[in-house]
């Protein structure tokens, strides 16, 4: 594949040669490649990402891939093309973004991830993920408690390629399943999306009026589970999300939506942001690739605290 | 690769031609794509794995490491790296509490087996107050087993899932081996003898101790 890189590798040159433009002095770039910013969580993670960038001197290119790989890879090949020293990257598939981290690294420009893993050690040199397991398991608890032990419910799923989506579920279920009282009426993906998730509880409550709750993936999801169970008039539905958003704690305020999981999305970004510095800046690599961040339950007791992916005191 | 006489007459104009010919180039399958090193999940059995170190290395390890529990949660709240660093898994994900190897001798007080997820409540210091409370299962909490233990890192797993997993096969063979079978019935007054781990969580709630050996005594 000699052929493709030199191809490549000409390509940027002429890239670089019409950029002439760019003064000399420009300071060392970043890339912060995420999902669509319409979910909040990714907004806040390029946010905190970008904050922190620019506090440590550094320009910053921001980027989204949509969750798809196509665009990701592209996206991965800008970054390289603009001389990026380090990407951030909430990537769009755990087996899917390998090869575009492994073209980054083979093009000398190291990969950050952060909020999703990737099936591949050695190739990024950083994931700080959030520890999902021990988020749903708390998520579940308090759903369970919630729930008296019994009763239908339903379980809003993420999207597939995403590890995420499944940890969550398994996490969730290696506690409910524990509670034969508890019967799961219906399991679908509405892959994270708001609307999806609006159109799926609509039908999924017309087959199955009997529920008493719903335990979903994120929080966007179970904002629109949340909106179509308002909209037929069942706010009486125990709802519990994932994730920690503003949107969620204001409905937990306000007595909607009844918990969700926080997870430290800002503080991740920037702690990503922190060792990319430190590994251009000094060649260092974090002591482990593989690095997780605890979750916490937010409820009526803490919700108030909560502002845009972290607690305040 | 084409016969020589073919690549030379041919190749060199096609690949002008086509920008870039990849006509001669074999596809090959991206070694990293398939996890570089780590386990393969399919071939992944997480409870033989437990089944495989928990006599051998597991009941070891808790035996040597853990400290009384009034001991080892006096240090926990005064110096919780103190704490850490003697009874703690001192490779723990530097962003996670810690998880203290403990031994739990006392008095049951109070037991709700009402719950799938039963638990005790055990008086380490005889002033008649709960200093711990004790899962005895099925449904259990957490996983305080897997990450009291040095050997056990998130860095050998192909991705969370499997490290879920094998925290949960913890659980279940505690539970399958020594849980199930202890007695549900009148156990206030009774005696409890517990070899586990607990993490620390938010201060109001009694600390939560996930057993890998536990004993009840006879009724009172």
């Amino acid at each position: 594949m000699k052929l493709t890189r030199r191809m490549t590798l000409a390509a940027f040159a002429g890239v670089l040669a019409l950029g002439g433009a760019m003064p000399a002095y420009a300071a060392d770039l970043i890339a912060i490649i995420t999902p669509s910013h319409d979910n909040p969580f990714f907004k806040a993670e390029a946010v905190g990402a970008e904050a922190k960038a620019k506090e440590l001197g550094y320009d910053t290119l921001v980027l989204v891939h949509d969750d798809d790989a196509n665009k990701q890879s592209e996206l991965i090949d800008t970054a390289i093309g603009r001389g990026a020293k380090a990407i951030i990257l909430d990537n769009a598939g755990a087996d899917a973004t390998v090869a575009a981290v492994q073209k980054a690294k083979d093009a000398g420009v190291p990969s950050f991830l952060i909020d999703r893993e990737i099936n591949a050690t050695g190739v990024a040199v950083a994931q700080i993920v959030s520890n999902n397991y021990q988020g749903a398991q708390l998520g579940a608890q308090e759903f369970v408690k919630l729930m008296a032990e019994k009763g239908n419910f339903v379980e809003l799923v993420g999207k597939e390629s995403d590890t995420n989506a499944g940890i969550r579920s398994k996490g969730y279920h290696d506690v409910i399943d524990d509670y034969p009282d508890l019967k799961m009426v219906a399991q679908q993906s509405a892959n994270w999306s708001q609307t999806e998730a609006y159109s799926k509880m609509e039908s999924i409550l017309q087959a199955n009026p009997d529920i008493k709750g719903v335990i979903s993936g994120n929080d966007t999801m179970a904002m629109g589970a949340y909106a179509a169970l308002a909209a037929a008039g069942r706010k009486d539905v125990i709802v519990v999300g994932f994730d920690g958003s503003n949107d969620v704690r204001d409905s937990i305020t306000s007595s909607g939506i009844k918990a969700t999981v926080l997870q430290p999305a800002f503080a991740q970004a920037q702690m990503a942001v922190e060792q990319a510095s430190d590994f251009i800046k000094n060649k260092k690599s974090p002591e482990k690739e593989k690095q997780l961040m605890d979750c916490v339950l937010i409820n009526g007791d803490n919700a108030p605290k909560l502002e845009t992916f972290a607690l305040k005191n | 690769m084409p016969n020589k006489l073919t690549w030379l007459t041919l190749g060199l104009p096609l690949a002008a031609l086509a920008g870039l010919s990849l006509s001669a180039c074999k596809i090959l399958p991206t070694p990293s794509a398939q996890g570089g090193g780590s386990d393969n999940s399919s071939a992944f059995n997480p409870d033989k794995r437990v089944k495989d170190i928990w006599a051998s290395k597991v009941i070891p390890y808790l035996q040597q490491k853990a400290g009384p529990f009034a001991e080892v949660h006096a240090l926990a709240k005064t110096d919780p790296a103190a704490a850490g660093a003697k009874y703690g898994n001192p490779k723990k994900q530097a962003n996670s509490p810690w998880t203290f190897a403990v031994r739990v001798e006392g008095k049951i007080i109070a037991a709700n087996t009402q719950s799938r997820a039963a638990t005790i409540d055990v008086d380490v210091d005889g002033d008649g107050k709960a200093d711990a409370r004790v899962q005895i299962g099925p449904a259990m909490r957490g996983t305080a087993i897997r990450d009291s233990l040095d050997f056990v890192q998130f860095n050998d797993f192909t991705n969370q899932i499997d490290f879920a997993q094998f925290g949960k096969a913890f659980n279940a063979y505690a539970d399958k081996m020594v849980l199930s079978k202890l007695s549900r019935d009148g156990l206030e007054g009774r005696t409890a003898k517990v070899l586990g781990a607990y993490t620390i969580e938010s201060a109001q709630n009694l600390p939560l101790v996930t057993p890998a050996e536990a004993e009840i005594g006879p009724k009172p």
